[in-house]
C-alpha cells in the first residue's frame, strides 16, 4: 500500500494575485525535505508552476476538490 | 525571485500581439458603416449586406482576431497545452484571418464574387489549420479542470462556424445550392455560442477568480455548461433545419436558461470579489455580463413576433446586446492582457521591470473602455430609433481607433525599453500616450 509523504507545509494561495503564489513556493522548496510534500492551494492549476518544479527536480500531484480547489502536492522527485 | 521565474512556454509577445494590435481595426471599420449608413442597416434588417458586413467586421473581424491570438498565450498556462510551431501557426492564422476578414466584408459591402471566394479560400484555409494545430494540443493536455474541457467544446465549435461559413460563402461565391435560410441561423449559433461563448466561459472559469479574487465557479456547474451549450446549439440547429417553430422557442428558452446561469454566475462571483479595486477590466466584465442577461432573456422573443418590423428591431436589439457583451469583455481583457505580457517579455530584459499599471495605466484605460459601453449602449438604443445608429457607429469608431492607439502605445513601450533597458520608463510612458 502507497504511503503518503507527510505534510511539510500548506501555502493557502487561493486570494493572493499572480505571481505570488509561485514566489512563495519557490521560497519554500529549499527547505522541502525528502519523503515529505508541500501543498499549495489555488483556484486553478499553475502550468508555469509546474514546468518551474519539473526543471527543479520536484514532481506534483493535482487533486480538484468540489468546492473548486485544486490542492497541488510537490516533493522531491 | 521573480528573475528567477521560467516562462520559456510563452510565445514571442509578437505571436499574439499582432492579433490584438489588427483586432480594434476591424471594430473601427464596423463603427464607421454605422456611422456612414447606420439608420439603413437598422431598417434593412439582419439580411441586409449592411448588416452582414458589420456583424462579420466584430465576429470574424475584431472577436476572432483576438480571441484566436489569445489562445495562443493562453492554451500553454491554463491547459498545459502547448501549441505546434507557435510563431508559423500565429502567423498563418493572422495572415488569413485578417485577409479573409477585410475580403469577407469586401465582398457582402461591394466587391461581390471575387471577394467571397478569396474569402472562402483564406478564412476556410486559415480556420482548418488553427483548429487542428489546437485540437492536437489539447488532445496532449494533462490538465484536470474545467477549462480544459471548455476549451475543447469551443475548438470544436469553431470548426463548425467556420465549416457553416464556408458553405454559406461557397453560395455566393460559388454558385452553391445549398439551404441559405437554415444555414445561416445555424452559422451564428455555433459562432457566438458554440465557439464565442464557450470560449469566454472556460477563460472566465480561469481568469475571474484569478484576477478579481472572487471564489471560483462551482466544478460541477463548470464542467456542464459546456455540454450545456452545445446541447442548446445541437437542439436550435435540429428544430432550423426541421423548420418546426415551436421547438426553436423552446430551444431559445432553453438558452435564455444557460447563457443566463452563467452570466448570473459571473456577476455573482464579481459581487463578491476580495479585491476591492474597481479597475477598467472589472467594468467591462460586469458591463459584457449584464448586456448577456440581457440578450438572453430576449432570444426567444423575436421568434414568437409576427410584426416583421418589431420582430427586426428586436432581432437588432439582442444583436447589439450580444455582440456588445463580447467586444466589452474583449476590451477588458485586453486592458489586463496587454499590460500583463508586456510587463512579462520585459523580465527578460530587465531586473525590475515597470508595473502593469505604468505599461497601461488605469486612467488611460477606463475613458477608452467607458466610451466604448457608451457606444453599445447607444447602438441598443438605436433599436428604438434607428437614427441613433449613426451616433453610436461614430462612438464605436473613436473608442475602437482609441483602443487601438493604446495597445499601440503598450507595444511601443516594450519596444522601447528592451531595445534600451536602463531607459526610463516614465519617459517611454510619455512616448506612449
Amino acid at each position: 500500500m502507497r504511503t503518503e509523504p507527510a505534510p511539510f507545509r500548506t501555502i493557502d494561495a487561493r486570494d493572493w494575485l499572480p505571481p505570488e503564489p509561485m514566489e512563495a513556493v519557490l521560497a519554500a522548496l529549499p527547505e522541502l525535505d525528502p519523503g515529505r510534500e508541500l501543498v499549495l492551494l489555488l483556484y486553478r492549476e499553475p502550468f508555469p508552476l509546474y514546468r518551474v518544479l519539473e526543471a527543479r527536480g520536484f514532481v506534483h500531484r493535482t487533486v480538484l476538490h468540489p468546492d473548486g480547489t485544486f490542492a497541488i502536492h510537490v516533493r522531491r522527485a | 525571485m521573480i528573475g528567477a521565474l521560467s516562462f520559456e512556454q510563452a510565445p514571442p509577445l509578437w505571436v499574439p500581439l499582432r492579433f490584438f494590435l489588427t483586432a480594434p481595426w476591424f471594430l473601427c471599420a464596423a463603427g464607421l458603416l454605422l456611422a456612414v449608413d447606420g439608420a439603413h442597416v437598422v431598417a434593412g434588417g439582419r439580411w441586409g449586406p449592411g448588416a452582414v458586413a458589420a456583424v462579420h467586421l466584430v465576429t470574424a473581424g475584431y472577436m476572432l482576431q483576438v480571441m484566436a491570438g489569445a489562445l495562443l498565450q493562453f492554451m500553454p498556462v491554463a491547459a498545459g497545452a502547448n501549441v505546434w510551431r507557435p510563431r508559423l501557426t500565429g502567423g498563418v492564422a493572422h495572415a488569413g484571418f485578417t485577409a479573409g476578414g477585410a475580403a469577407l466584408v469586401a465582398g457582402f459591402l461591394w466587391v461581390g464574387v471575387p471577394a467571397l471566394q478569396a474569402a472562402t479560400v483564406l478564412m476556410g484555409g486559415a480556420g482548418a489549420f488553427y483548429v487542428v494545430v489546437l485540437a492536437r494540443g489539447l488532445a496532449a493536455s494533462p490538465a484536470i479542470g474545467p477549462t480544459l474541457r471548455g476549451l475543447r467544446f469551443a475548438v470544436f465549435g469553431l470548426a463548425v462556424t467556420v465549416a457553416l461559413g464556408v458553405a454559406l460563402a461557397s453560395v455566393f461565391g460559388f454558385g452553391v445550392a445549398l439551404p441559405l435560410a437554415e444555414l445561416v441561423p445555424v452559422h451564428a449559433a455555433w459562432g457566438l455560442a458554440g465557439w464565442a461563448l464557450t470560449l469566454l466561459a472556460a477563460v472566465a472559469w480561469l481568469v475571474v477568480p484569478m484576477f478579481q479574487l472572487t471564489p471560483p465557479y462551482p466544478p460541477r456547474f463548470a464542467f456542464a455548461f459546456p455540454l450545456a451549450v452545445c446541447g442548446v446549439v445541437l437542439g436550435w440547429t435540429a428544430a432550423v433545419f426541421l423548420r418546426t417553430p415551436a421547438v426553436a422557442i423552446a430551444v431559445a428558452a432553453a438558452g435564455t436558461l444557460v447563457v443566463g446561469a452563467f452570466g448570473g454566475a459571473t456577476l455573482r462571483l464579481q459581487g463578491q470579489r476580495k479585491r476591492r479595486v474597481t479597475d477598467a477590466t472589472l467594468e467591462c466584465w460586469r458591463a459584457g455580463m449584464a448586456a448577456l442577461c440581457a440578450a438572453a432573456v430576449l432570444f426567444p422573443i423575436p421568434l414568437a413576433v409576427t410584426d416583421a418590423a418589431l420582430r427586426g428591431r428586436l432581432e437588432w436589439l439582442a444583436g447589439v446586446l450580444v455582440l456588445g457583451a463580447f467586444v466589452a469583455v474583449i476590451q477588458g481583457m485586453l486592458h489586463k492582457i496587454v499590460p500583463f505580457l508586456v510587463w512579462l517579455h520585459l523580465r527578460s530584459v530587465m531586473a525590475v521591470p515597470p508595473t502593469m499599471q505604468k505599461v497601461l495605466p488605469d486612467a488611460r484605460a477606463r475613458p477608452q473602455s467607458r466610451l466604448l459601453l457608451a457606444s453599445i449602449l447607444v447602438l441598443a438604443l438605436a433599436a428604438a430609433w434607428p437614427p441613433l445608429a449613426h451616433l453610436g457607429g461614430v462612438l464605436l469608431a473613436v473608442a475602437a481607433a482609441w483602443g487601438g492607439a493604446l495597445l499601440v502605445g503598450a507595444a511601443r513601450f516594450h519596444h522601447r525599453l528592451a531595445q534600451s533597458p536602463s531607459a526610463s520608463p516614465d519617459d517611454t510612458g510619455r512616448s506612449a500616450r
